[in-house]
């Protein structure tokens, strides 16, 4: 009874003895950043890429000397995209490891649950993976965002679609969640600016794999453009329904069914079809000398091609080490968050946007750009539409 | 006395090992999960039900919970509607059990767990649909509970609270005709007992129990989502039941643990591992399995089950 007291007293003592630094996560030596992938569960082939194209960029950066002399390190954290867990997750992160800062933590739910925790403990929460608007509106120091939202490139897609190529009868077809909810505002902003209405909509439930009825819906109405809010199985699903029942509609996919994957296992039936792209998918074919050296470089050390995701990965690394450089040699959260907003990059070799972020608007960009599948593969067919 | 004190103890290395807010954060979903694991356990290991849609029922609360909260309801009103709301589910979901039985039974459980999520995305006016529902923090007499300290302070408390319910539920009648219709059904209901009833009480409060979990857990994770309460949530609970040891109420508490705590656990044995390996994708997933089915072949009736019927069983 008497030793179980003391050991009680001693482990009281111990939970007491953590001395906490000045800026959290930052030394002399290190600055430690945490992300939240889902490395288990059901985007599990996002979340993988994600990070592998993080932590090559901060190795890079390490190679480099590191910033201020101070190398980068990546804590990963698996969240499985189960929310409970990302919670506990989070706060392991900041109280064991220490983090200086949050970098693209994948997956709504996710996001949502533990940005809260985030920002109460002071921390930046840096280019989610996340369409949700909460994550740089309202306007708070420490939420900074990368990509565009759906609703605002979807609505520049559509009207440019149906002002180059004249169509007259938009249906849409969407997986119904909050992503496929964001793509119709979006695209029922933009037809309305044209007088023109969504003249018909459909909607499938996740995992869906026939698309039968949707596609004879649709095809009833007799649209000549239909918008695709789908990601990458379902996009290769209807595509493959229509053009089997003989139906050779123009279709235009969103960024999330811009995906190499798509013309893989779709074969020949994708030929033609539309997308948006937010970031380019990184080809060696044809690639400049800079995208060249970086493919052969991510194949030599992940023994895999890189995708889209991977050069999200690099790329949400690359803007967050522009802000930490931003922020000079005596590195705090203020002085972090004040670089962050002053910070315009120019574009990358990947072909990517610039981002641009001011103290009064923390989302980077707001722009894709359209492609098309041409010769089994993605060809990019416009710059980025304003 | 012994066992509080362990528990004390081993709360206080947890507490040095990971820290406070670390360990508290874990202890509030730990006890939050367990008292759901308790209602599957009063269906399950003491009716002799199988529940395959129990994550529903946690949906269910979660979600009135979130909408009065949201809604300024006071939790002293708006936790008993939940609470009472997910058990009027259990016990519509309990009546095919008149008709049903076994595995047909179960099927139709696994419905209510789809038609829940279903509901709650199609229902967007009132739940916000696919795009989720932003729930406050729990405020109790003017005190807003935000840190982990809070949060397991309440949980635990409600834990114990509800666990001290089903005790008494289970060493009264109820609990000894719940025992005879699970082990002979025929011979129970020779002797009187109304087998249909007394399976359809095990899902009200089984449901219940549910429910209140799902009032702490839309507060402790502030954002809900219809796709939270998926059949992966069901499975998850029944997983918690059966390796904590169905047959005991103390089961759900060691199966709760095992359920949250174990996988952090491995993360953070996994930090210490060498880069290649720690990061590997699914590394932590292939430890947790492999630590399940350990469990499982070590202790067949569960890690609360006795050793003697594990035997018993194997054989």
């Amino acid at each position: 009874m008497k030793k179980l007291l003391a050991l009680l007293g001693t482990c009281l003592a111990l939970a007491c003895a953590g001395a906490t630094a000045a800026t959290p996560g930052v030394t002399a030596e290190q600055i430690r950043v945490a992300t939240i992938q889902d490395l288990s569960g059901p985007i599990a082939i996002l979340g993988a890429p994600i990070r592998d194209g993080m932590a090559m960029r901060f190795d890079e950066e390490n190679d480099r000397g590191g910033i201020f002399g101070r190398k980068l390190r990546l804590v990963v954290e698996d969240s499985g995209y189960d929310p409970k867990k990302a919670v506990l997750a989070t706060r392991k992160l900041l109280q064991r490891d220490g983090v200086f800062a949050f970098l693209g933590d994948l997956g709504t739910p996710v996001v949502m649950a533990t940005m809260p925790l985030i920002i109460e403990a002071g921390r930046p929460h840096m280019f989610p993976f996340s369409p949700h608007a909460a994550t740089y509106q309202p306007l708070d120091p420490l939420k900074f965002q990368l990509f565009a939202p759906y609703q605002d490139y979807m609505n520049a897609a559509v009207r440019q679609m149906v002002t180059s190529n004249g169509y007259k009868r938009v249906g849409l077809l969407y997986q119904d969640d909050d992503y496929g909810l964001e793509v119709m505002k979006g695209v029922e902003a933009g037809l309305a600016q044209l007088g023109q209405k969504l003249v018909e909509k459909t909607s499938y439930k996740r995992g869906a794999t026939d698309f039968a009825s949707q596609i004879a819906r649709l095809r009833a109405a007799g649209c000549d453009l239909v918008v695709l809010a789908t990601v990458v199985r379902e996009t290769v699903g209807a595509v493959s329904e229509a053009r089997k029942v003989g139906w050779n509609v123009d279709m235009l996919v969103t960024a999330s069914g811009y995906s190499a994957q798509t013309h893989e296992l779709g074969g020949k039936a994708m030929e033609g079809l539309y997308g948006v792209s937010v970031m380019p998918h990184p080809y060696a074919a044809g690639a400049n000398d800079r995208l060249f050296e970086w493919i052969e470089r991510y194949r030599t050390r992940y023994d895999a091609d890189p995708n889209v995701w991977s050069v999200m990965g690099y790329n949400v690394a690359d803007v967050f080490i522009q802000g930490l450089r931003g922020a000079g040699r005596d590195l705090t959260v203020e002085r972090f968050v004040h670089a962050m907003e002053g910070l315009s990059t120019t574009r990358d070799f990947f072909g990517g946007p610039a981002y641009h972020f001011s103290a009064q608007d923390h989302l980077g960009n707001r722009h894709g750009r359209l492609a098309r599948i041409e010769g089994g593969k993605w060809v990019l067919i416009s710059d980025y539409l304003k | 006395m012994k066992a509080l004190l362990t528990a004390a103890v081993l709360g206080m290395v947890a507490v040095a090992l990971l820290g406070a807010d670390y360990a508290l954060s874990q202890s509030a979903f730990v006890a939050t999960w367990a008292i759901a694991g308790l209602g599957l356990s009063l269906i399950v290991g003491q009716a002799g039900q199988i529940s395959l849609g129990h994550g529903a029922f946690l949906g269910i609360g979660a979600y009135v919970e979130g909408l009065l909260a949201v809604a300024g309801w006071p939790p002293w009103v708006s936790a008993p509607a939940a609470v009472a709301l997910a058990a009027a589910a259990g016990w519509v979901a309990s009546l095919p059990g008149r008709r049903l039985g076994g595995m047909a039974f179960a099927m139709s459980t696994l419905a209510i767990a789809l038609l829940v999520e279903e509901g709650l995305v199609r229902w967007e006016s009132v739940t916000g649909g696919a795009a989720g529902l932003a729930v406050p923090s729990l405020r109790i007499a003017g005190q807003v509970i935000s840190g982990p300290l809070g949060q397991s302070l309440v949980s635990t408390a409600l834990l114990i609270v509800a666990y001290a319910c089903c005790r008494r539920w289970v060493a009264s009648r109820i609990g000894r005709a719940w025992r005879a219709v699970r082990e002979d059904e025929a011979a129970a209901a020779a002797v009187g007992i109304d087998c249909g009833a007394l399976r359809s009480l095990a899902f009200v409060l089984g449901a219940g129990l549910a429910g209140l979990a799902g009032v702490l857990y839309a507060h402790w994770l502030a954002y809900l989502s219809p796709e939270q309460f998926g059949l992966q949530l069901s499975f998850e609970l029944l997983m918690l039941v059966f390796i904590g040891g169905a047959a005991r109420l103390a089961g759900a508490l060691w199966g709760a643990a095992v359920i949250v705590a174990l996988p952090q656990l491995i993360s953070l044995f996994t930090d210490a591992l060498p880069a290649r390996w720690g990061s590997a994708s699914g590394v932590e997933t292939l430890a947790f399995g492999l630590l399940i089915v350990l469990i499982i072949l070590l202790r067949p009736a569960g890690i609360a089950g006795e050793r003697r019927q594990a035997g018993r069983e194997a054989g």
